[in-house]
């Protein structure tokens, strides 16, 4: 049968439809009114047999009842299976069972193995048409309806309100300098084990350097602390760097890691979210100024619709925030606009999921979570509240992610109004331009555009030429505004219906916007129905009776001082999760930090003064075999070294680094692609010689120098990065730029310095690399080593004998660069 | 067949080259001097240890020929004759509810199919070369996958999901069933495309990274001059240098270890510049196809300025597949998507691949390899057989049905399997989806897709995710 070619959700024969169904419904498609004769001898002849021979198989009170679709009678398709009604009376493009059949939905696909004929397909369809005329009577079973969190699920410990526990008595108390270390001790002391010695001055010195800012100590700073005999010597040393600047990058860049930042969307189209880096400066700026982190929290997942600050510094800083929402892995072209919304909305509650809670809410977007108390229906309550919230501008190829200007209204409107202008002034230019096109005779029409002005009449050159000079004009005078990666509230706030197995295709009930039922006690808010629900989802979140945001947050921070947490899977804290091996001491440190005001640096400073982080790597033996994965913190084993903070320590040995960050990572504009495609992203974007965290993130192709030591891949928050080692690590030790041009760099200053003798020189660049002078053995390897490399060199490059020196040196800086030490703090 | 037997590559003591010896003393070595450390501290190494299937494996390797782009399946492996007849006619049924963009009527292939071989499967003047294997190939028609676009359609092919970052099935095999050469990586992707889909393509996603694919160049280097990263020194330093440097970084080791006394990481990062080095010159003499005979290079086609990229990838992909690297992925990068100038550009994009594949299918069968090796070619998706662009000489994406082709370990030969509608536009008979795929492939390679499973953030998960069902029929 030919049939339109009209592209149509369903392959209906519309015109057929409007032909016969009138002629074989008496009343307007209801189910309730009683079937005319000749609907019934429809489904009679028609319909029925097809279901019988098609569809009974598997859904019928004798088949499989898949689904928990029953087919066999009118109440069953009335009431539906797992994904609600199969069929709306009368209109067959809403109905399941219809959509079903073309095939097309992938979640949905009936029957699954072989798809109706055409025909087929039609008799069906015009019988719901017709209103689903079904003389057959009898029950189907009633639908499973989803459970509430049992009680066992709200006694898991994480779920549980923060405690403040006594802290425990202990046998050594001179060990205890924070009450951090009477937790630890207590247990060591329990398990009859003895916490290491203290480390090492210079141990400290570098390990501390390197903890707070991912830079190794400075001479000036080797010098000032290892001559300080004070007693406080050690605290003064902890202020002082964690005033430095290079905290926040350090620190803020942890936080990047766990809000997935990058500076493109990846995945496809990856193209420029140019504006990125004033969420990770906003990010850098809030570790430096000790920004209450529940306020942290809330900037993030609604500073839009918090109170203005007034301090100018701060004025932005909450719009930006919203940024954490919109730097996230999007798929920009995806034909169907539905599954890129709810797509960006999945992304979205998977990290705030994960970063905050602890969580894994992802699970539930296709069904009830099978370990966690999280359901189907807290899933889409989240769902509401972000699909209510504007992350996108568009959602048609290539979608644009929303961007908002950081300006008063005045200025944006005036902005607006410029732009117009500029936009109106093009479009005239264009139009003159084609006019002028069309003028020509046609052989010149398809020339370039100089050959074609050539042939332009002067007075038609000159109007373009008038043009073009005040389009210039007027963009040059255009006001400057600048805009932000940020959210804003959708017109219309709206709760969404589940979608069965995640699709929206298969959608059942409403689901009214609301936190997880499991956190009902911890404070829930109302909603109100015009707005998202974000404003009241930031608040729970950084509430102090939320069970999880504190405990999440502290378990980070002991983390990346420690390189483990105290729970051990920091990303997440459900039931398949780690029990924290100090769960008094995560509920003391997590009451504390709330207490203090949720302050970050407070947290640093219990921690970093405590004897339990000032212990050496130097584990008893008894130590290792009872306690193998050291989980009673019997000493701090040795760690390597981010990514960031190899490339950075070359820079700053090389001294070549430029501790300015002003410009924008990305040279390219919003939306631009960051590459041609099939083109890698451009080295040049990563030679600034800055730190790295200000270095572009290109999502999709992280910059191979740092994802070889494990940078981790920006498209899921990472609390807890991977250590690896493998060969290309040694590969681009041995033979990158990055480490022969810094290798290079700093051989020239130590040969450059003056009145020393090669030992000092030594001295110099083992100071500066390991925050120790050489040893006799090593100083004298090394002198036989610069001599025979001299000569060697020397006889393999004859025609650049006079760089021998240099050249010795550089191969000496570059193993210092390769070495264990280098690379690992003790 | 004993599961053990599998620990032992086959092709080590049948293709006794001097290489390999190398490399296989230089796997002693390593193996020897380090695993234990890296057991205990950074213990991922050990990981690609070979480890035992779930049942008997029906091919040890997969090489996937990656048309990407998304060559028509109407204009070379699925004949319709329908679609001649019924030329600049509307499609008789509605397109998709998705599209990428609109198509107008139904287009003629521009060029003739012919049957071939003992199987008398139907391929288009375009692979005239490949036709004369077509008793080996396993043909399916009816592929689907659920994208229309290029980046997402390339993530599902290679990871199975259009929707998230995942571990990619290169990286899955690493993990399922280890290395069988520790000095090479397990899964090697020459000449990748670093967009559309870029390295997550090939990345291990919540997997161990040792399991990543390693790019050897990308889509814009010439195969040539495609290497390793960081295997070629940026200054030059003539090897005898380099290796007295590394001497000395030793020296600095031994003298660490001396102080803070031995350590198991230490150890382990002293073995991995020894590899590293080793591997500066294994790598190298896997890529340097000169040590090919005159003839072999001339059947892959290097000789002739429109084969020889592809040519060379499909060369060095079977040096790699002898050396033990389990996954080889060879990309023709991005250049089938035909939205205009189907004419031109898919006789041009088929001449430049069309011998190479040839002489790879024949070169493999003559070297015993292609009994358990698992060759896999096609695209990302297909195209439609309605027309698009300028002077209808083009096709759109099309997800919904679909031709690839697998040859080798495992896959019954000379067959085609499932079909597409009349016009070849939707799978109709035997639909399979990129998950079914991917069941099967995981499982001619001994594993069980269900049971293949990592834990991350507290769930299970698997390269098929919740579907995939293993294609029995195709199954030899």
């Amino acid at each position: 049968m030919r049939r339109s070619p009209a592209p149509s959700r369903l392959r209906l024969p519309l015109v057929l439809l409007r032909c016969i169904v009138p002629l074989l419904l008496s009343s307007p498609a209801s189910p309730a009114a009683a079937p005319t004769p000749e609907a019934l001898h429809f489904f009679e002849s028609k319909v029925r047999p097809l279901l019988v021979e098609r569809c009974y198989k598997c859904h019928s009170e004798d088949g499989d009842n898949e689904g928990d679709l029953t087919l066999d009678t009118r109440q069953g398709w009335q009431t539906g299976g797992r994904s609600g009604p199969a069929i709306i009376p009368g209109k067959p493009e809403e109905s399941l069972l219809i959509g079903s059949l073309s095939h097309e939905n992938r979640e949905l696909k009936m029957p699954p193995k072989k798809k109706l004929a055409p025909a087929e397909v039609e008799i069906l369809t015009q019988w719901v048409a017709m209103g689903a005329p079904d003389p057959r009577e009898g029950s189907s079973p009633a639908k499973p309806t989803s459970v509430a969190p049992t009680t066992d699920a709200k006694h898991f410990w994480a779920f549980q309100a923060v405690s403040r526990p006594t802290i425990p008595p202990v046998r050594r108390p001179h060990w205890v300098q924070t009450p951090v270390d009477a937790f630890i001790l207590s247990e060591l002391e329990a398990n009859a084990l003895s916490p290491a010695p203290q480390a090492d001055r210079r141990t400290l010195l570098r390990r501390l350097s390197y903890d707070l800012t991912g830079l190794p100590p400075t001479p000036e700073e080797q010098a000032r602390f290892l001559s300080d005999p004070s007693p406080e010597a050690y605290r003064h040393l902890v202020e002082r760097l964690l005033a430095s600047p290079r905290y926040g990058e350090h620190w803020g860049r942890h936080w990047l890691d766990v809000a997935r930042y990058s500076d493109s969307n990846g995945m496809d189209e990856n193209t420029a979210y140019a504006q990125a880096y004033r969420y990770r400066d906003y990010v850098i700026d809030s570790f430096n100024h000790d920004k209450p982190f529940d306020q942290f929290v809330r900037e993030q997942v609604a500073g839009d619709l918090l109170p203005l600050h007034t301090a100018s510094r701060a004025k932005h800083e909450p719009l930006i925030a919203t940024g954490f929402l919109v730097v996230g892995p999007k798929f920009l072209a995806e034909d169907d606009p539905v599954k890129l919304q709810m797509d960006i909305v999945d992304e979205q509650i998977d990290t705030i999921g994960r970063a905050f809670l602890g969580m894994t809410f992802g699970c539930a977007r296709c069904h009830d979570h099978k370990i966690d108390p999280i359901s189907t229906a807290d899933y889409y309550a989240l769902a509401g509240i972000l699909k209510s919230t504007k992350t996108m501008e568009t959602l048609t190829v290539v979608s644009r992610w929303n961007e908002r200007p950081l300006g008063t209204e005045a200025e944006f409107s005036a902005w607006k109004k410029h732009s117009q202008k500029i936009k109106a002034l093009e479009a005239k230019l264009k139009t003159a331009r084609e006019a002028a096109v069309n003028a020509l005779p046609e052989e010149h029409r398809k020339k370039s555009k100089a050959e074609q002005e050539k042939q332009f009449p002067p007075e038609t050159l000159q109007t373009l030429r008038g043009l073009e000079a005040s389009l210039k004009e007027l963009t040059e005078a255009a006001p400057h505004l600048d805009f932000a990666m940020a959210v804003e509230e959708q017109e219309k706030p709206a709760d969404v219906r589940i979608h069965y197995r995640g699709n929206h295709m298969t959608q059942g009930p409403v689901v009214p916007r609301r936190i997880p039922e499991v956190f009902k006690d911890t404070g829930e808010v109302p909603i109100s129905p015009n707005q998202s629900g974000r404003l009241e989802l930031a608040r729970w979140l950084s509430s102090n009776r939320n069970p999880l945001t504190a405990r999440v947050f502290v378990n980070r921070v002991w983390h990346w001082h420690f390189g483990k947490g105290i729970v051990r899977s920091p990303d997440y804290f459900g039931k398949l999760g780690e029990a924290p091996t100090h769960p008094k001491l995560l509920d003391w440190l997590a009451d504390e930090f709330m207490r203090s005001g949720w302050s970050v640096k407070h947290l640093h400073r219990l921690i970093l003064l405590s004897s339990t982080w000032q212990m050496s790597g130097q584990a008893n033996p008894r130590a290792l075999a009872e306690d193998p994965d050291n989980r009673l913190w019997s000493h701090i084993p040795k760690r390597r070294l981010e990514a960031e903070s190899i490339r950075d320590s070359m820079l700053s040995l090389a001294r070549r680094l430029d501790t300015c960050a002003d410009a924008p990572p990305l040279p390219m504009k919003s939306h631009e692609r960051v590459s041609t495609v099939g083109a890698p992203v451009h080295p040049k974007l990563y030679e600034r010689p800055v730190r790295s965290v200000y270095l572009p993130v290109v999502r999709s192709d992280v910059y191979a120098p740092l994802s070889v030591f494990d940078f981790p891949d920006p498209t899921t928050g990472v609390g807890c990065r991977d250590t690896t080692l493998v060969p290309a690590q040694a590969l681009f030790l041995m033979n990158h730029p990055m480490a022969s041009e810094n290798a290079l760099a700093t051989a020239q200053w130590l040969m450059e310095l003056p009145k020393v003798n090669t030992e000092e020189r030594l001295e110099h660049l083992f100071c500066a690399a390991f925050s120790r002078p050489p040893s006799r053995s090593e100083l004298e390897a090394t002198l036989a080593f610069l001599s025979t490399h001299e000569v060697r060199w020397k006889s393999q490059k004859p025609e650049a004998a006079q760089e021998a020196p240099l050249r010795a040196w550089q191969a000496v800086c570059r193993a210092v660069f390769s070495s264990n030490e280098f690379l690992f703090l003790n | 067949m004993n599961p053990s037997l599998l620990q032992t590559h086959r092709a080590h003591s049948e293709f006794p080259l001097s290489r390999r010896s190398l490399l296989q003393r230089a796997a002693t070595g390593f193996g020897g001097l380090a695993l234990a450390g890296l057991l205990a501290e950074e213990s991922r190494a050990a990981s690609l240890a070979p480890k035992l299937t779930h049942f008997a494996p029906r091919a040890k390797r997969v090489l996937f020929l990656f048309m990407h782009g998304g060559p028509s399946q109407v204009d070379t492996f699925d004949y319709k004759p329908l679609l001649d007849r019924d030329h600049g006619k509307p499609l008789p049924f509605a397109k998709p509810r998705v599209v990428s963009a609109p198509t107008g009527n139904l287009l003629r292939s521009p060029w003739r199919f012919a049957q071939h071989g003992q199987s008398g499967a139907w391929v288009s003047e375009l692979f005239p070369n490949v036709a004369r294997h077509v008793d080996e190939l396993c043909i399916v028609r009816s592929m689907q996958c659920s994208n229309s676009r290029h980046g997402a359609a390339v993530l599902e092919l290679c990871t199975g999901s259009d929707t998230f970052v995942r571990p990619s099935m290169g990286a899955w095999l690493g993990y399922g069933l280890g290395s069988e050469n520790q000095n090479l990586p397990g899964f090697v992707t020459i000449c990748p495309n670093p967009s559309l889909g870029g390295t997550t393509a090939y990345g291990s996603g919540f997997l161990p990274a040792d399991y990543q694919g390693t790019p050897i160049g990308n889509s814009q280097t010439p195969a040539e001059r495609a290497r390793i990263p960081f295997i070629e020194n940026a200054d030059g330093l003539p090897p005898h240098l380099q290796r007295s440097e590394l001497d000395f970084l030793q020296t600095l080791h031994q003298a660490q270890a001396a102080a803070s006394g031995s350590n198991p990481t230490l150890e382990a990062r002293i073995a991995s510049f020894e590899l590293a080095y080793r591997m500066q010159a294994s790598v190298p003499d896997i890529q340097d196809l000169r040590r090919e005979s005159e003839a072999t290079r001339a059947a892959y086609g290097l000789n002739h300025p429109s084969t020889a990229n592809f040519g060379r990838q499909c060369l060095m992909a079977r040096r790699f597949l002898e050396a033990g690297v389990r996954f080889v992925q060879c990309s023709h990068s991005y250049k089938w998507d035909q939205h205009a100038n189907l004419r031109r550009d898919h006789q041009k994009n088929a001449l430049e691949v069309d011998q190479p594949i040839a002489a790879l299918l024949a070169d493999l069968k003559a070297r015993g390899l292609l009994e358990d090796t698992l060759v896999l070619w096609g695209g990302e998706f297909g195209r439609t057989p309605t027309c698009q662009g300028k002077d209808n000489d083009g096709r759109d994406h099309n997800p919904h049905g679909f031709t690839m082709w697998l040859a080798g370990g495992g896959v019954k030969p000379g067959i085609s399997y499932g079909t597409t509608d009349d016009y070849g536009y939707y799978a109709a008979e035997n639909p399979v989806h990129f998950h079914d795929l991917h069941a099967t492939i995981l499982h001619l390679l001994g594993l069980d897709h269900k049971r293949l499973t990592y834990r991350h953030a507290g769930r299970d998960y698997r390269l098929t995710d919740v579907h995939g069902k293993v294609i029995q029929d195709i199954l030899s």
